[in-house]
């Protein structure tokens, strides 16, 4: 027994070596970033206020180039209100006699405004960290977008802040789609340029030209259809001869994000109850 | 408790809250990345034990790490440079009993030894935390560059944190 602990002291400092390492490796290759525990990652409490600090401050620094991209944002949804009202008129002239208004509380998404307090592009898996939580209404899952496009997926949840996976993290793919076409490739990053991403596994078949559209397919609960990612820069072929791959610029600019929209669908759960039954049977 | 520990324990926490809230979000050109709060591990006293400087540096690394989402990657990294910080120093000062003041900086090994120890310790450091971080996405020039541009900036902010906490100490004397 002497002997024992005579040779746990003096080897003290291998073994205290080991179980730092261990635990440290374990931290790392705890590999599914979906599994973390609140407490170690940025969504838990005392760093949420530590950055909702910093970021009252730095909030004001990149309002002109927001407040640009919400005039352009918002000409653009003007002239879209415009054309579909004359078309709402028109349809309304066609069919004169059944008019049916839809009606508000059957809109399937609703949106959560969250403010970003703490964000990276400089790693290869770069995460985001919001200033509401799940006493907000945000899940775990959720889609994030700001004025410009798609922001990433909602993963771990605080009371007051949540942490979300940014689309500048390869841990990330996204169902998207060339718009004006239906098929559907996943978009990755590929951890070089945060202002840039690839669109892989597109059908050989697949129709785009440069400077094409690309949206969300609508694929999840995740993102509705439409919501805008970016544009084609060049065709490239990927690794198998199957698929088309496309470098794609992103609309969202990651190294000026502010305010963000979380996309909350009220049919998630019964999608998502409807799928868990249809795996049961099998 | 006495005049060092309470130095240490707030120029830890200062430096760890500059670490997470500037220089983890400032990658100069892209490439490089400064690791300021290293400086702690660099200039903690010889006469404090390996054990208790690997734990210092283990919990500060898991710290920074939480506040960054890099999940144990400065915890291994810091781990890794306290367990090599004596070997390190032993390399370029042989004779310890020389050394006047128990914690390394400028002023107390004399700045051409030092600035040796502060580039060896940040190469460490920056080879240890990207080799980690490309373990799962492999591109050999990037990470090239990304670990030399980082040595460099960390070893400047570790020359540059020394001779301002050591020029206070000037003037007390």
């Amino acid at each position: 027994m002497r002997n024992l602990i005579e040779f746990f002291l003096r080897y003290s400092s291998w073994m205290l070596f080991a179980v730092y390492m261990v635990a440290g490796c374990f931290l790392l290759f705890h590999s599914n970033p979906w599994q973390h525990h609140v407490m170690l990652t940025s969504a838990n409490a005392v760093s949420a206020v530590v950055y909702k600090g910093a970021g009252n401050l730095t909030a004001y620094f990149h309002l002109r180039d927001i407040n640009e991209d919400l005039q352009r944002r918002n000409a653009v949804l003007e002239r879209e209100v415009l054309n579909l009202k004359q078309q709402l008129e028109r349809t309304r002239e066609l069919v004169y006699a059944d008019t049916m208004t839809t009606d508000s509380a059957l809109q399937r998404y609703s949106f959560i405004l969250a403010r970003v307090i703490n964000n990276s592009t400089n790693r290869i898996h770069n995460y985001i960290t919001l200033d509401k939580g799940s006493a907000d209404g945000i899940r775990p899952e959720m889609g994030v977008m700001d004025q410009n496009g798609v922001v990433g997926i909602v993963n771990v949840t605080g009371p007051h802040s949540a942490r979300v996976i940014s689309l500048l993290n390869n841990h990330l793919r996204l169902s998207c789609k060339v718009k004006g076409h239906d098929h559907v490739g996943s978009l990755v990053w590929d951890g070089a340029d945060p202002e840039e991403a690839i669109l892989e596994e597109l059908p050989r078949h697949a129709v785009f030209a440069v400077g094409d559209t690309i949206i969300t397919s609508g694929f999840s609960t995740v993102f509705p259809e439409g919501v805008p990612v970016g544009t084609i820069i060049k065709g490239l072929r990927d690794h198998d001869e199957n698929f088309f791959a496309l470098r794609v610029k992103l609309f969202t600019d990651f190294t000026t994000l502010g305010t963000v929209r979380v996309i909350a669908d009220s049919m998630t759960d019964e999608l998502r109850e409807v799928e868990r039954d249809i795996i049961d049977k099998k | 408790m006495s005049k060092t520990t309470l130095k240490f324990i707030f120029l830890g926490l200062l430096l760890m809250a500059l670490q997470v809230m500037v220089f983890n979000h400032i990658a100069l050109l892209g490439y490089a990345v400064g690791f300021i709060f290293i400086y702690i591990l660099v200039s903690l006293p010889l006469t404090l034990s390996v054990n208790w400087t690997m734990t210092i540096g283990f919990f500060m690394g898991l710290t920074v790490d939480i506040f960054a989402d890099t999940q144990g990657m400065n915890a291994i990294s810091c781990t890794i440079l306290a367990a090599l910080r004596r070997p390190v120093i032993k390399l370029y000062f042989p004779r310890e009993e020389d050394i006047t003041d128990p914690c390394p900086s400028a002023h107390s090994l004399g700045f051409p030894v030092f600035a040796k120890y502060a580039l060896t310790l940040s190469a460490i450091y920056c080879l240890t935390i990207f080799l980690v971080e490309s373990m799962s996405f492999f591109r050999p020039l990037t990470l090239l560059i990304r670990i030399v541009a980082s040595t460099v900036l960390t070893f400047l902010l570790i020359i540059a944190t020394d001779s301002l906490t050591s020029s206070h100490n000037e003037k007390r004397l």
